[in-house]
């Protein structure tokens, strides 16, 4: 179900966009005829496998490979003592102490989380590589392990001597005034620790890649899955001593990504050394274990110390805290999530004071990569919580907490205190669409009703922003030394020979529909239609179509990526139109481009080109035109938005682009004697300026609900105290299946991005809304047993059972101070 | 007979096609229809058949072939994804899926379509819960199952 | 993902399964392979020789033998059970339960006899053929002996099934007025059990089974004896459950504690006794 409450406005010229058109990408991946990396073969080509750690942190006294070379039909082997000869280590991006880390693509001298790869092999098919895996001997001498935050930053253990501390990063954001509203406030409520846990998108392809050395010219391509390749060769490069052309990314269809593609780069040296040392094509594809055990997880974040500046009335003026994150045993992506959550300092809300202490540590655990919602998620589940939190300890309606504290739609645009811009939205009349979406007037009733089946019902609301477009420039607030800022992304469309419009895109999408998206907007540009418009598959650098950060990641594609599709057809068309000009003999005003043909408005049937004759003239047929006229109907084009520097003394600036709100809302019934929690009605409103493809932005919620699902009650990396992890597959880490997903119910707004080409905000990534809202409601739910406080993202029975035998374990948690 | 080997020459219809190998004993089933025969459709998900990416028919029936050795298969007809469309011509559920957008990156949708074609072979107009009970063995990350339970719904005649 | 090298024969005759399993060190028997591939997956346990079952027609029987009691075929699938005619009329909380063992595909392939063989302490059947008195019908070079439940679970992956023999049927008493319940919690829906029980009630006798609380079926004795006689209602079946908890020593893992699962072994019996109590004729 969807409702659409306001009627799109926007000067674009609507046509294809906004169109529910069905996906082009579909026809060959219901046919199984896609292609993914793992679907690619090369002649000769060898299988890799990966020896990993069994222990978390371990001295590596020994690595003997003998065996393993001797089996038939091994090619070879490769170790981290290699691997220091031949590479240097990765770029760090954080200051001291963390940017002092050395991280190589396999473990030089020491394991830091269980899984590490320490070495790998190549055999002639996948079964002898891992045959040959098990004879390499690995001789370890174990080190005490830190799966605990808070225990790294005691510094007793120290993971990476080269830092000489467990902290990677810390600094303080210091942004109005918190102390005095703390002051000035009727009510401080204190929570002395709320966790956000582990997880990951765990997307269903694995990571992978096939490599091939071309000896002659020195280049490596990679047929993979990398979901920013542009970052990747920024890492992959200088540590393999070349340069940045020598590195051919390609890309087809890709399994899904949502950030955990993002951090490849550690074992894609290792297979463009390996390609490199056997002169031969090596293909490596991670299996499910591997993926869970120690490639890409979600950043945890505890929060520490938390207050909060309450009125009476119920507004809040702001809060501090403490953020302790845990980025597993290598910063890799990281420090950036210390400051990405800063995109969405006061959340949905008008909170004008906030203290944040922002500290990360290295842990004996995987290393974490970004994942969908990245850091804004964890940061936006605190204020969430906040909202809810306060709500029940004041006795304060959900509702309307919410929306005393919500900025206006008529403060719209709204500086935040730290300088972003919340471009436009309504959150309360979005919050009105999920509460009539699940009919919140008869929650009490429903209540009643459920109590009367032993069944505790809880309702809870979860608001997000899900901000698009990264600037870059936000890495000089951790490390002013950085030479990043802004961003951009890159196009291509030509008109071609036969007339064919042919569409390059930078970004790397992994099923979020670009190649149609694009084609909409390319037709509408055109004045064709989208089945006219061939937009090439994938990613290549070969096709010169990227800028420095291309990629699918942080919501950007609506912002950057048609802003570069559509500049580089608006480039077309007035070639187009020139051309058609030049050979009709009419003013370039006379002409239109409608229905495939370049023609005279209002002029005769024959005053009409075919895109085939422009295409043609053009390429082929060109000898008459002009000297000083040279249409080529074939432009790139680089998107750039505006941002402006960051301000790295007050940690401020505009440090994205767009804000798309999701107001969700869940209603819960816990069966109080298991603690399982069952979803009986969902909704989750979305708004995201101007929807492209409606359809596809649904799909979009769908997934992300799905995911923040997942998350709310069963997703979650369990490590023991020897830093194993208890949930490496999915026997263990429960994902949602078909009969575990309720109804969802969806409804959109749409408030146009007045900064946006297209009046489209990005979205996709969502912030989370399903955790929030189905914490909320266990929080709700619980009020009529003891009224425990949800004090973690993930709520199994469990921990729902927990929380029901001793409510005051977590009740012990807040406090109320009040004048 | 049966004479213990680490190798077995197998003969099994694959997509209507007679096809015969001699495959080793530890073999998957999966990799034997993407490495051997080529017919990468077939996906890869998991390694503890949790996910259904592999899901192929087996004499009929919807089977995880990640959880089958090739010479297991032996004697068997199987067909894949690509023997949904053998003409070219989409089925009315591989049509649903792209109409419904029961798709994203489509990893899963292989052995989502096998499973949901044997359930509609099976039980030509599904109800919602029947289409999420045949569904349970196929892990989707990026749809929350939505469409894709829509469009199996559709594709039998019903509206969910 | 990729097994170690391993042989593989597929006899035609169950005569020359058990001659294959005794003769090969290492030797084991392939059924549905829903769990022994998993395994081998992993590298975490290597047979040498795979006995593919899977021409063993015989094996694959549902039927009645002549004094009544159903039998079943170590490779009966789940699917069979959830189709069967025989099932549904003489035990139908056997095709109720294995409707809900893993998914489609698993329940096509998976078999009653590879369910109970690999014991997993996790596994729907071992505590259901518990409460309902199963027999299990083992051959070897030697012959054939029928064993209980009780003898028949030894512990995790280890059964009554010795080397060189191969469980051949299962038998189950029909109904015959009975009722029977089965309860517990799992991980997601038709998920892996996090405590499960079964109860039968047969006249004024009730037995209980529970599993995930130990390596093999735990009897709730002391439950079954304060109910026996008794009314059965919802305030008999609560206090019978008094004190279950307490006796049992379950596992503690990441999806639950120890207490955790002694608490819901209370619940899932008490649920249990509490379905099998209303089905049971003249209930």
């Amino acid at each position: 179900m969807t409702t659409v409450t306001e009627e799109p406005t926007t000067t674009l010229k609507r046509g294809y966009v906004g169109q529910s058109i069905p996906r082009k990408e579909d026809k060959r991946l219901v046919q199984g005829l896609g292609t993914f990396f793992d679907d690619v073969r090369r002649h000769g080509m060898g299988y890799v496998h990966f020896v990993r750690s069994p222990y978390a942190h371990a001295k590596i006294v020994s690595i003997d490979v003998s065996k393993a070379l001797e089996l038939d039909g091994v090619y070879g082997t490769l170790t981290g003592d290699e691997v220091a000869i031949h590479t240097d280590p990765f770029f760090e991006m954080s200051v001291e102490p963390g940017g002092n880390i050395k991280d190589y693509a396999l473990a030089v001298g020491r394991v830091r989380h269980m899984g590490e790869p320490v070495a790998a092999v190549c055999a002639a098919t996948r079964e002898l590589a891992r045959d040959a895996a098990d004879l390499i001997e690995v001789e370890y001498d174990s080190l005490p392990v830190l799966v605990d935050a808070a225990e790294s930053l005691k510094d007793e253990v120290v993971l990476h001597d080269e830092a000489g501390s467990n902290v990677v990063w810390s600094g303080v954001f210091n942004w109005g005034d918190i102390d005095e509203a703390l002051a000035e406030a009727d009510h401080v409520v204190k929570i002395d620790r709320l966790h956000f846990h582990r997880f990951s998108s765990t997307p269903l392809e694995c990571a992978g890649a096939l490599v091939e050395y071309d000896k002659g010219t020195g280049e490596w391509t990679l047929t993979c899955n990398h979901q920013m390749p542009g970052v990747g060769a920024i890492w992959m490069a200088p540590a393999l001593r070349t340069g940045i052309d020598k590195l051919r990314f390609v890309t087809h269809d890709i399994g899904g990504g949502f950030g955990n593609k993002i951090c490849l780069h550690p074992q894609y040296v290792v297979l463009c050394l390996m390609a490199r040392k056997l002169g031969r094509p090596v293909q490596w594809t991670e299996w499910r274990t591997d993926q869970h055990t120690a490639n890409a997880h979600g950043n945890e974040r505890t929060f520490l110390d938390v207050e909060v500046a309450v009125k009476a009335d119920g507004t809040m003026t702001g809060f501090k805290v403490k953020a302790l994150d845990d980025c597993g045993a290598f910063p890799r992506y990281e420090p950036l999530g210390c400051i990405i959550w800063a995109q969405v300092t006061p959340g949905l809300y008008g909170w004008r004071n906030i203290r944040v202490d922002f500290t990360q540590v290295c842990t004996n655990k995987s290393p974490v990569s970004p994942n969908r919602g990245y850091s804004r998620m964890q940061h936006l589940w605190l204020t969430e919580r906040i909202i809810d939190i306060v709500a029940t300890e004041l006795g304060l309606d959900p509702v309307e907490v919410r929306k005393r504290n919500y900025v206006k739609a008529e403060q719209m645009p709204y500086q935040t205190p730290n300088g972003c811009f919340y471009d436009s939205g309504d959150y309360a009349a979005a919050l009105d669409i999920a509460l009539d979406l699940i009919d919140y007037g008869s929650i009490e009733q429903r209540r009643k009703e459920a109590a009367s089946r032993g069944k505790l019902l809880g309702f809870g609301i979860g608001s997000t922003l899900d901000s698009g477009t990264n600037n870059f420039g936000q890495s000089t607030l951790l490390n002013p030394e950085l030479q990043f800022s802004g961003n951009n992304e890159a196009a291509s469309v030509k008109l071609d020979i036969f007339g064919e419009v042919v569409v390059t895109i930078g970004t790397v999408p992994q099923g979020q529909g670009h190649e149609t998206t694009a084609a909409q907007v390319v037709a509408d540009i055109l004045g064709c239609s989208p089945e006219q418009v061939n937009v090439r598959r994938g990613h290549d650098t070969w096709f010169n179509s990227h800028a420095g950060f291309s990629g699918t990641y942080a919501s950007q594609f609506a912002f950057t990526g048609l802003g570069a599709v559509k500049g580089a057809a608006e480039l077309v068309r007035e070639d187009m139109i020139q051309l058609a000009a030049a050979v009709l003999q009419a003013p370039v005003e006379a002409i239109e481009l409608a229905d495939g043909f370049a023609r005279i408005k209002d002029g005769p049937e024959e005053a009409a080109l075919p895109f085939m004759a422009l295409g043609a003239i053009v390429n082929a047929n060109n000898a008459f035109l002009p000297p000083d006229f040279n249409p080529t109907l074939n432009h790139r084009y680089v998107c750039r938005p505006y941002f402006g520097m960051v301000d790295t003394e007050k940690k401020t600036g505009q440090l994205t682009l767009t804000y798309a709100t999701q107001i969700h809302a869940a209603v819960v019934e816990i069966d109080p004697e298991t603690g399982d929690v069952e979803i009986v009605d969902y909704a989750a409103v979305d708004d995201c300026g101007i929807r492209i493809n409606p359809q596809i932005v649904e799909g979009q919620v769908h997934g992300a609900t799905a995911h923040a699902i997942g998350a709310a009650l069963s997703e979650e990396f369990v490590y023991d105290e020897e830093g194993t992890l208890l949930t490496a597959n999915f026997y263990d880490y429960h994902v949602p299946h078909a009969m575990d997903m309720p109804p969802l119910k969806t409804g959109a707004m749409e408030s146009p991005s007045p900064v946006a080409p297209l009046g489209a905000k990005g979205m996709g990534e969502g912030g989370g809304g399903g955790i929030h809202c189905i914490g909320a409601a266990i929080q709700d739910a619980l009020r009529a047993a003891g009224g425990a406080i949800v004090y973690t993202s993930c709520n199994p029975p469990h921990r729902v059972w927990s929380m029901l035998q001793d409510p005051e374990a977590t009740r012990a948690n807040v406090e109320v101070v009040s004048k | 007979m049966g004479v213990p080997a680490r190798s077995r020459a197998i003969s099994l219809e694959v997509n209507g096609e007679q096809v015969e190998m001699e495959v080793q004993a530890r073999r998957l089933l999966v990799h034997f229809i993407r490495d051997d025969l080529g017919l990468t459709g077939t996906h890869v998900g998991c390694d503890t058949g949790n996910c259904g990416a592999c899901t192929i028919h087996l004499d009929g029936e919807p089977v995880k072939s990640c959880m089958m050795l090739a010479p297991q298969a032996d004697g068997s007809k199987i067909q894949t994804v690509e023997g949904l469309a053998a003409e070219g011509e989409l089925t009315a559920l591989q049509q649903a899926f792209n109409t419904h957008h029961a798709l994203q990156c489509g990893y899963c949708t292989p052995g989502m379509l096998m499973s949901a074609t044997a359930l509609l072979e099976r039980n030509p107009r599904p109800t919602e819960d029947e289409v999420r009970y045949a569904l349970q063995g196929n892990i989707c990350r990026c749809t929350g199952y939505v469409n894709i339970v829509e469009a199996v719904v559709a594709a039998g005649g019903g509206s969910a | 993902m990729l097994l170690r090298e391993v042989d593989y024969a597929r006899p035609a005759t169950v005569e020359e399964a058990i001659s294959l399993l005794a003769t090969y060190d290492g030797a084991r028997a392939l059924a549905g392979g829903q769990t022994i591939v998993n395994v081998m997956k992993a590298r975490v346990a290597a047979p040498d020789v795979l006995v593919d079952l899977a021409d063993l027609d015989e094996l694959r029987a549902i039927g009645f033998s002549s004094d009544g009691l159903l039998e079943i075929g170590a490779m009966v699938t789940y699917a069979q059970l959830q189709g069967s005619s025989e099932v549904e009329v003489a035990r139908p909380i056997l095709a109720e339960v294995a409707s809900t063992i893993g998914d489609v595909q698993v329940r096509n392939r998976g078999t009653i006899g590879g369910n109970v063989c690999v014991s997993d302490p996790t596994n729907h059947l071992p505590p259901l053929l518990t409460t309902l008195g199963a027999t299990f019908t083992i051959r070897g070079e030697s012959g054939e002996r029928t064993v209980s439940a009780d003898e028949f679970f030894i512990g995790v992956y280890m059964t009554a099934v010795g080397e060189g023999e191969l469980l051949t049927k299962i038998g189950v008493p029909p109904s015959s007025g009975a009722g029977d319940g089965f309860a517990g919690l799992t991980i997601g829906k038709h998920g892996t059990y996090v405590v499960n029980a079964a109860a039968t009630i047969s006249g004024d006798a009730v037995r209980i089974a529970l599993g995930c609380v130990g390596a093999t079926p735990v009897r709730a004795t002391a439950m079954e004896e304060r109910l026996a006689g008794s009314d059965f209602s919802e305030e008999s079946i609560r206090s019978a459950a008094d004190g279950l908890g307490a006796s049992l020593d379950p596992p503690s893992d990441v999806h639950g504690s120890a207490d955790f699962r002694r608490h819901l072994a209370e619940v899932s019996a008490i649920r249990a006794v509490s379905q099998a109590a209303e089905r049971r004729k003249g209930a």
